[in-house]
């Protein structure tokens, strides 16, 4: 299972990628982590003509927060993003869902841009970032464009990122007094890609819902917000009965794709598990964060 | 008993020889050889399951900078010698053969059907070349279902068989089934499958053959569980002389009975090293593995049973269908020992059993750790059913149908006596281990709060060997060979044709020899791996225990004879006065005489002594089993079901099991967890899935599941006290028994777990989804 | 082709692979250090595990271009002078492997992932080897020997040399 042939650039700098991707375009591949480009080279399933590897453009790696915000460069480490503090504290749903990708020798070379970039619909970034509307910068040669999660999920495994463009950071809103957060999957084993998973947060001010957020991993070709059972969810008051009618509105009309690991009916009924389960667990977090 | 030696390592957790390199990275598996002048091979593989090779254009292929040569099926015909597969002709398939190729020639029968040889300076090259091969192929229609293969529409895969049969239905009958059909209290009927998964060794088939051109011989670097089958496969194949064919072998990554004889793969690569006069190395890569080198087990029962009010089992009629696959192998002989097997160690007083073994466009079947054992997942599974419909303790039923161990033993409605059998023991055992009703009232008190616990048993005894037959042994796996030497520096060397790949014969062995002949540990070398310097043998069927424990302590036991006979014209004392210990030879009471085994060898070899003195110190030592015996046990797991997604936990896992006499206590342990481990997979995780073209979808590690250090629980385990047959040698196998009860332990948990919903399983795979689908089904009616 | 120059074993080590040669081949067929396995060549199952930079890697999915000026270390390095560090020793005292081919990955992620969590309970340890596929052994006697040698580094014997010989053992007469 080896790789095929391919050409090779690694760029310094921001400028430098942008230029290789400019002057490649579709016949590049950006690698990141390598942790998903790298097995389907292996399995022959992606054929690009070059690799542009970003691992030496250092100006792409960091943490930083400010203006209710945490941005995180494209490169920065899954692991790093795991072991950080200001994730921790300000971006917890981020933080709930790290830990749940791969195994640790996974997340020492994967990368928060890369997954992102690579955009499967089963894998745990896409529906965070979906879920905390978070937004997405990329550099191209006219310069720099921010595109809001609801924007850059366009396809299975297909982004908004032009072909000439870098992805070189993305921002997540920093979560905000009485918050609760839980991410859940249900996966065949520890660590697999989720057959359905969910991305919770809810914000409660003086006993009610102010803020609702479920955002799906596995039920589509995109990370999906369950809109509708967000917009129940506002203004009432936590409980089981909402819970079980935020889970039907949040699965009554999705069509989630089959396969071996789960029927579509099945991907409907973990679903609706996880809306009952997670929204219960954020709501019982919330009251910790003041 | 013989008298034993002073140093006692049988029975022991002597730790293992072979760990120092293994935990070092010293280990040699095949990929890690790396010979002068040595190429590198892949295959082009079909992407369809059925069809025709039109044509095949390796021109592209061939002036591909790095790649040597590019063979077709055809031409590999032309320097390959036709025959049936080397495994089958050892142990005697019959019925009709399909002819085939080492590669596919006119038609290729599975997705993944190699359709020509690309040899090249790398791996990366040769899969370069192979992208490069153009072959056009005309569909036809893919026989993906044993009921579609069962039709005499299908198309038939192997045009001189006329149809996609690979063995004729037949039928047997055991006692009075008719009649005890008739008397029965009541008849029920069932209809049970088990899916086909496979082996997943963590190294996957593969060699490096190495073709001498001047002097004609073979060398093939193996990895295989028989170096002397692989040397007969490679032979007949290639048409060359046995004694110009050797096979020699290094550490093994696993194999669970998939790397016995030689593949197609294997014989096309030997036979291009020859064509070429180079070595050429192929591995062959996961995707390979679980796609073209071969799975197991789909097997499916239409049963009846015959059973009194009270539980008793009294008879069993069984039709079997098994999926061969495409080019047929050991499949076919896989009806016969689950016939056989079927009464288990139960009362049965009649079973009719008939079977059919089908062609289809999949993987072949291959064998995988107990071949037979759905007889046990048969078995167990409907005894549990039985329990319920009639209101009886799943134990209850099992203890009642037991047969009783007597002297004469109770004899197999099939044939096979039954001495030594604890099965009672081990049901009774399993309800000291697990405290049953407090289980049902925890389990009570969790379905309030609407959660799912289960408990299931099961119980299952393994020929291994199996008891002594009045017949004699029988067959080139009847006997156990092994040359014992004792080495001019001391150390006690053991020949024997067994190939570990995992089961620590370099270490049991030389713990037996150690203690039977008196030397230290560290001073007995386990030979394996060439077969020019070892005896005929291979290690399977979970029968190495016993036969080549067996010939290690009564080869050990021969040659200490022939030592202490040439030590006695040596130290001029009676043999009857001399003894070894600790490695040496001295006068008991004197300790002053004593002289180190080395020592001995060296005067033999000096041939001080003339021709009237047997100075050869070395043995020629055969076993045949002794009285044999069964191993066997039983299993209980506990488990909870999460009825939302269908997620199944195993919370505990106990097992009381015999296995006679233990050499490693420790290794015993490993070999039963590791087959657990394979049997919690097939339920919860692992399957060979096809879709209706034929395409597999299980072809990478994202897809085919095995069970990983979150989804097996510590299992407890309780080593029975044994029955002993044998004056010496009670060492029984233990190879299989894991991986062929632990199923049917964990589906009868999981069917106790969905009690409440009323779902009953007659399947082995349960995976989430399907588990959500059963209890929906209950719901509906 | 690109010249590299990286550091295995603490040896520095230069060649030239090809961009697409992952790093595993890169170790096993160019520094012929066949200690590290493929057993998928698709990141899951973990036989092919090192430690880059003080981090355990899956060496199939980097490519050998990008380990460059990298600190490796795979298990042939993980000893020095041919003993045993305190992971193997406590894996040989346990029992813990059979076939071996899993063996490589799996020492070197339980390496590492001791290195950072000293304390880490059964269930930690499950998890943290729960990306290292073993086949043989039902992983039990893996776990021991990894909470063995984690019992051992919190309070190491004094007495006891700090690398066990290569060497078999003395029999160990538990039974």
């Amino acid at each position: 299972m080896k790789l095929p042939p391919v050409d090779y650039e690694a760029p310094r700098t921001v400028s430098e990628a942008v230029e290789l991707l400019a002057e490649h375009e579709d016949d590049a591949s950006v690698l990141a982590g390598g942790q998903s480009l790298i097995p389907l080279l292996a399995l022959r399933l992606a054929r690009p003509a070059v690799l542009i590897d970003i691992n030496g453009v250092t100006e792409l790696s960091g943490v930083s927060a400010a203006d209710g915000c945490v941005a995180i460069g494209a490169m920065t480490r899954e692991y790093v993003a795991e072991e950080s503090g200001t994730v921790t504290d300000d971006v917890p749903l981020l933080a709930a869902a790290l830990p749940l990708i791969g195994h640790e020798a996974i997340r020492s070379r994967g990368t928060v841009g890369g997954s992102l970039a690579h955009a499967d619909p089963a894998a745990e970034l896409p529906a965070v970032a979906r879920a905390l509307d978070a937004e997405f910068v990329v550099r191209g040669p006219s310069g720099e464009r921010v595109i809001p999660a609801a924007e850059w999920f366009e396809g299975y495994l297909t982004t908004s990122r032009r072909p000439d463009e870098l992805l070189t950071e993305v921002r997540f809103p920093a979560a905000g007094p009485g918050t609760g957060v839980s991410f859940q999957e249900v996966a065949r084993r520890h660590g697999d890609f989720a057959i359905v998973g969910l991305a919770a947060s809810l914000t409660l001010s003086e006993g009610a819902i102010s803020d609702a957020r479920l955002a799906f991993a596995g039920l589509s070709d995109v990370p999906v917000r369950a809109g509708d059972a967000e917009d129940l969810l506002v203004g009432e008051t936590p409980s089981a009965e909402l819970f079980e009618e935020a889970a039907r509105r949040a699965t009554d009309d999705i069509d989630p794709p089959a396969d071996l690991h789960g029927s579509a009916d099945y991907r409907k009924k973990a679903a609706a598990a996880l809306v009952r389960r997670s929204l219960r667990a954020a709501a019982d977090n919330a009251g910790e964060r003041q | 008993m013989a008298a034993i030696a002073a140093e006692r390592y049988t029975g022991a957790n002597i730790k293992r020889s072979e760990d120092p390199r293994i935990l070092t990275g010293a280990g040699r598996y095949v990929d890690d050889i790396k010979l002068p002048g040595m190429l590198h091979a892949a295959f082009v593989r079909s992407p369809l399951a059925h069809a025709l090779v039109l044509s095949i254009d390796v021109s592209a292929a061939r002036a591909l900078p790095g790649v040597v040569a590019v063979l077709t099926g055809a031409e590999l015909e032309e320097i390959t010698v036709p025959g049936p597969d080397a495994l089958m002709a050892l142990i005697g398939g019959e019925g009709p053969t399909p002819e085939f190729t080492l590669l596919a020639t006119d038609k290729v029968r599975f997705a993944g059907d190699p359709v020509a040889l690309v040899i090249a300076e790398s791996r990366y090259v040769a899969e370069d070349g192979c992208e490069l091969v153009e072959v056009e192929y005309e569909d036809l229609p893919p026989v993906t279902h044993a009921s579609f293969a069962l039709d005499p529409s299908s198309p038939p895969l192997f045009a001189n068989l006329g149809d996609n049969i690979a063995r004729p239905h037949t039928r047997s009958e055991f006692g009075d089934v008719s009649a005890t059909f008739a008397d029965a209290d009541r008849v029920m009927d069932f209809r049970i499958s088990v899916h086909r998964h496979q082996n997943v060794p963590m190294e996957g088939r593969g060699c490096v053959a190495s073709y001498d051109t001047g002097p004609g011989v073979m060398t093939v670097h193996a990895a295989t569980q028989s170096v002397h089958v692989t040397k007969i496969a490679v032979a007949m194949r290639l048409g060359m002389e046995q004694d110009k064919v050797r096979v020699v072998a290094g550490d093994i990554g696993g194999s669970f009975g998939l790397k016995i004889g030689a593949s197609r793969e294997e014989l096309a690569v030997a036979a291009a090293s020859r064509a070429l006069g180079r070595p050429v190395k192929w591995v062959e890569d996961r995707g390979e593995n679980l796609t073209a080198s071969g799975q197991a087990r789909e097997e499916s029962f239409d049963v009846r049973a015959a059973v009194s009010n009270d539980g008793d089992l009294l008879g069993l009629d069984v039709k079997m269908i098994i999926d061969t696959g495409a080019y047929p192998g050991l499949g076919v002989t896989v009806p016969a020992i689950v016939e056989e097997m079927l009464p288990g160690p139960y009362k049965l007083a009649a079973l009719g059993f008939e079977s059919t073994a089908v062609i289809t466009n999949k993987a072949t079947y291959v064998a995988y750790r107990g071949p037979w054992a759905s007889e046990t997942f048969l078995r167990e599974r409907i005894l549990d059913v039985i329990a319920k419909d009639l209101g009886l303790d799943p134990l209850e039923i099992r203890l009642r149908n037991v047969a009783p161990r007597t002297d004469p033993p109770a004899v197999m409605i099939t044939g096979r006596p039954l001495p030594g059998v604890t099965t009672r023991e081990s049901l009774e055992r399993i309800a000291q281990l697990v405290d049953f009703p407090a289980f049902r009232r925890r389990q009570a008190e969790a379905r309030e709060r609407g959660r799912y616990l289960g408990i299931g048993m099961a119980t299952f005894i393994e020929a291994a060997p199996g008891p002594r037959s009045p017949e004699g042994p029988s067959g080139p796996l009847g006997i156990e060979s092994m040359r014992l030497r004792l080495e001019e520096d001391g150390i006690v060397a053991l020949f024997t044709g067994q190939m570990p790949h995992g089961q620590s014969h370099q270490t049991t062995l030389a713990q037996i020899a150690a203690d039977e002949f008196g030397v230290p540990f560290e001073q007995v070398r386990v030979v394996v791996g060439d077969t020019d310097v070892v005896p005929f043998g291979l290690t399977g069927g979970s029968r190495s225990a016993t036969m080549t424990g067996g010939v290690a302590l009564h080869g050990a036991r021969q040659l200490k004879a022939k030592v202490l006979d040439f030590a006695s014209h040596l130290m001029e004392a009676s043999v009857r006065d001399l003894q070894i210990t600790d490695g040496r030879v001295w006068v008991r009471g004197d300790p002053a005489s004593a002289i180190g085994v080395g020592e001995v060898a060296r005067r033999a070899a000096s041939g001080q002594f003339g021709s009237g003195v047997d100075a050869s110190l070395e043995v020629e030592a055969a076993f045949d089993g002794g009285e044999g015996g069964w191993s066997g046990g039983s299993h209980c797991a506990i488990v909870e079901v999460d009825v939302e997604t269908g997620i199944v936990t195993v919370e505990r896992y106990v097992v009381a099991e015999d296995c006679g006499a233990l050499i490693n206590p420790a290794i015993v342990e490993g070999q039963i967890r590791g087959g657990i481990a394979q049997g919690i997979g097939a339920v919860l995780l692992e399957r060979s899935a096809y879709d209706e073209d034929g395409n597999c979808q299980s072809a990478t590690f994202m897809d085919y599941l095995v069970p990983t250090a979150c989804d097996i629980p510590r299992i407890e385990i309780e080593h029975l006290e044994t029955v002993a047959l044998d004056a010496d040698v009670n060492f029984r196998g233990v190879g299989e028994g894991g991986m062929i009860v632990a199923p049917p332990t964990v589906v009868n948990a999981i069917e106790d777990a969905l009690s409440p919903f009323g779902v009953r399983i007659y399947e082995q795979h349960l995976p989430p989804a399907r588990i959500l689908e059963l209890i929906a089904a209950m719901s509906a009616d | 082709m690109a010249d590299i120059t990286l550091r295995v074993n603490g040896a520095a080590c230069t060649g030239s692979p090809e961009a697409r040669k992952t790093l595993a081949d890169f170790l096993r067929d160019d520094l012929n250090l066949t200690g590290t396995h493929l057993g998928c060549e698709h990141g899951v199952c973990g036989a092919c595990t090192v430690i880059v930079d003080g981090r355990a890697v899956r060496s199939c999915l980097m490519l050998a271009v990008q380990a460059a000026g990298s600190e490796v270390t795979t298990i042939e390095g993980l000893a020095p002078d041919g003993g045993l560090g305190t992971v193997q020793q406590a894996m040989w005292d346990s029992h813990s492997f059979q076939c071996g081919f899993c063996t490589p990955g799996m020492v070197m992620q339980a390496v590492a992932f001791l290195g950072d969590h000293p304390d880490a309970d059964e269930r930690q340890i499950r998890e943290a080897l729960s990306g290292n596929i073993c086949r043989c052994t039902g992983y039990q006697s893996i776990i021991d020997g990894v909470l063995l040698a984690a019992e051992r580094s919190a309070s190491p014997d004094p007495a006891a040399p700090p690398n066990a010989s290569p060497d078999p053992a003395p029999p160990n007469r538990e039974h």
